[in-house]
């Protein structure tokens, strides 16, 4: 049996809203393989988001344990976990934050300008992406003048450019009509077959069936899928 | 992050907001613009005033005289005793041949002139022409060992020869001239016999009076200075008329001579040496010492215009401020999206800092090239302003108005920079420290 690659114990993310305390994850624990492709579900509010930028080291946790790649983000500074996204860690987001004043070629390369790529071998390599996400031709479009699924396509892209091991998604198919969310959702089980690992958080139930695990989340804690179903049943 | 990338990416997103940036900018091109012309208008002034002096006195000369009316308890120095009990006055040192010898002893100096007036009534006629000028001995065969130059003729002092300063000429008159009369055009004097009548009187009131013949051997180049009005002639002439009129012997080892002139090597070394003699006793006064209490009064005056300048440099800097504060708040999301893709805080910070300085820069470079632009065409207009002024009025046209010394650009565009990046330090700090996840879900 392989170790996990990335390791969660007692995860708590705990903020003040309003003056109650909201208890977006309270005590998770998991593992998670290399080479998986994961989606994590669950109700809004559940803390699927809160987990994902967590796992990013875009967050704090308030306490737990986390680990991926035995290398313990929650005891890191500012500066180490922004090297250790930098090189094991690639985003995909909801509604894509692709750099409006940017063509599509550019936004794939942004990321690799804080890495010392050299230029030349910057630009063929965010071709070579777009390419592989199918926008070799839309290269120098803005993202104004791409549909949402190109647009989320490129970011595809823009998470692949440092050559990370891991994938973290956050509803990448939210914001598009059903062809493009196919899409989207194809390319991210290419890049599972590919030996990346995916993690990502929806409420699509289409993605679970490129899903190798699942997570059910409610109401900041791990669940069977059961107990998920029930708590689905119950929305009104 | 590679210094070349980070450049490369303010100039790119400065790009991107080129109408905003350039309006930013304006603000820095108007305020380096004022601090370019104003400090030029200042330096042109300095600039004027002292190719002024530097045409008026030769810098390597020293003007010694015994210290009358100041007193110094051993160190010498200027300045009046505001209570001083009358033990501690003492008589001035004299300027002695041995104290000649002090003099030239002192390293840097190249020789040591003494000079004297002529302490007679006199007058100096040609032709019909009466003139009053003051007669100055000298002890050197060549004036221009004291810097004088010969617009005709010749610099050498010989036996029964005079050289003229070149407004000598201006001051004869004709005494038999009436009322209403056109008065003589100067005459000419080189070349020519000139005589020089020494009178003294008696204590019945009876007068004597000695004739001297001399020759106008040459006519000095302006000055602007007491030589322009001087004829000079030996010191040895000069002290046998004073003996003949004042009906003594003078031994200068004993009275000592009124005023010595020291030239040094080098410009450099004057303010030095004039304060070795001042410490020696003496007076000693010298145009570096005029040109340096000018450099100080400019010093100020630069001050104050590059400070009048630097306000508007600071007004500017707020509106870079308030830009660079707007622009964080609309790219909330793309500095989250920085840090998700690896940019450490220092990245984001260098990059923010940067675009500040870049606006700093860009407003600089702008009000650098107007600045200096207008204050070439101020220069233009005010010379040839201050030329009409100078043929009106007398006295040389001025070369310089408006002056731009090569650092003044320089530091006026690093300036603009700092300032830019001051003013962006607040926003980019802002923006390095901002919560990743707080950053990407901004609305």
């Amino acid at each position: 049996m392989t170790s996990p690659l990335i390791h969660i114990t007692d995860l708590k993310k705990h903020y003040q809203m309003g003056g109650t305390t909201v208890r977006a994850l309270d005590g998770v624990s998991l593992d998670i393989e290399p080479h998986t492709f994961t989606v994590v579900m669950g109700p809004s509010g559940s803390g699927k988001s809160s987990l994902l930028y967590l796992l990013g080291g875009l967050d704090r946790s308030t306490s737990g344990e986390i680990s991926i790649s035995d290398e313990r983000l929650d005891q890191m500074d500012e500066n180490a976990l922004a090297l250790f996204r930098r090189r094991t860690m690639g985003f995909i987001f909801q509604s894509y934050n692709l750099i409006t004043s940017m063509n599509a070629l550019e936004n794939v390369a942004f990321p690799m300008q804080f890495t010392g790529i050299p230029v030349s071998e910057r630009s063929t390599r965010a071709r070579q992406l777009l390419e592989q996400v199918g926008l070799a031709d839309r290269s120098h479009h803005r993202p104004a003048e791409l549909s949402g699924g190109q647009q989320q396509r490129v970011a595809v892209a823009r998470a692949l450019v440092n050559n990370p091991s891991l994938i973290l998604a956050d509803e990448p198919t939210g914001n598009l009509d059903t062809a493009s969310g196919i899409t989207v959702m194809q390319l991210l089980s290419d890049l599972h077959r590919s030996g990346r690992t995916v993690l990502v958080v929806t409420h699509d139930p289409r993605m679970t069936r490129f899903a190798t695990h699942k997570i059910f989340l409610l109401d900041g804690h791990v669940v069977s899928e059961d107990e998920y179903q029930s708590a689905a049943l119950e929305v009104p | 992050m590679k210094f070349l990338d980070l450049i490369r990416l303010i100039f790119g997103n400065l790009g991107r907001r080129k109408a905003r940036v350039a309006l930013t900018a304006i603000g820095v091109v108007i305020g380096t613009a004022a601090v370019v012309i104003l400090v030029s208008l200042a330096v042109g002034l300095q600039k004027s005033a002292t190719d002024q002096l530097y045409g008026i006195g030769d810098l390597t000369l020293i003007d010694v005289m015994p210290a009358y009316g100041m007193f110094y308890g051993g160190g010498g120095g200027y300045g009046m005793a505001p209570a001083v009990s009358s033990d501690q006055l003492q008589e001035p040192a004299l300027i002695t041949n041995p104290v000649l010898e002090q003099f030239r002893a002192i390293p840097g100096v190249q020789s040591v002139i003494p000079r004297d007036y002529l302490n007679a009534a006199a007058v100096i006629s040609y032709r019909k022409l009466e003139g009053g000028v003051g007669i100055i001995g000298i002890d050197t065969d060549d004036l221009a060992n004291i810097g004088l130059e010969a617009s005709e003729g010749t610099t050498v002092l010989s036996r029964g020869s005079v050289i003229i300063g070149v407004m000598t000429p201006n001051n004869f008159y004709d005494p038999r001239l009436r009322p209403g009369q056109e008065p003589p055009p100067p005459p000419d004097l080189y070349n020519e016999q000139i005589q020089l009548v020494v009178m003294k009187w008696d204590q019945q009131g009876n007068v004597t009076q000695k004739n001297i013949s001399l020759r106008v051997a040459g006519v000095l180049s302006e000055t602007g200075g007491e030589a322009d009005y001087s004829i000079y002639m030996p010191l040895e002439l000069v002290r046998s008329l004073n003996e003949w009129s004042n009906g003594i012997r003078i031994n200068y080892n004993k009275t000592g001579y009124n005023q010595v002139i020291v030239k040094v090597e080098d410009p450099n070394l004057a303010l030095d040496i004039a304060d070795q003699i001042t410490e020696m006793g003496f007076q000693a006064i010298t145009p570096q010492a005029y040109l340096e209490s000018i450099n100080g009064y400019f010093l100020v005056l630069q001050i104050i215009f590059g400070g009048v300048g630097t306000i508007a440099l600071l007004v500017a800097a707020i509106g870079i401020a308030n830009t660079m504060a707007m622009s964080i708040l609309e790219r909330t999301r793309e500095i989250g999206l920085m840090k998700a893709v690896g940019a450490t805080n220092r990245d984001v910070l260098s990059i923010f800092l940067g675009e500040a300085a870049g606006i700093g820069f860009i407003g600089g470079a702008g009000g650098v090239i107007i600045g200096w632009l207008a204050a070439q065409g101020i220069n233009v207009l005010a010379i040839i302003y201050l030329a009409g002024q100078a043929s009106e009025q007398g006295g040389p046209p001025p070369s310089v108005a408006v002056y731009t010394p090569v650092w003044l650009p320089v530091f006026a565009l690093i300036f603009a920079t700092i300032i830019g990046m001051l003013s962006g330090l607040y926003p980019a700090l802002r923006a390095a420290t901002m919560i990743p996840v707080q950053a990407l879900k901004y609305e």
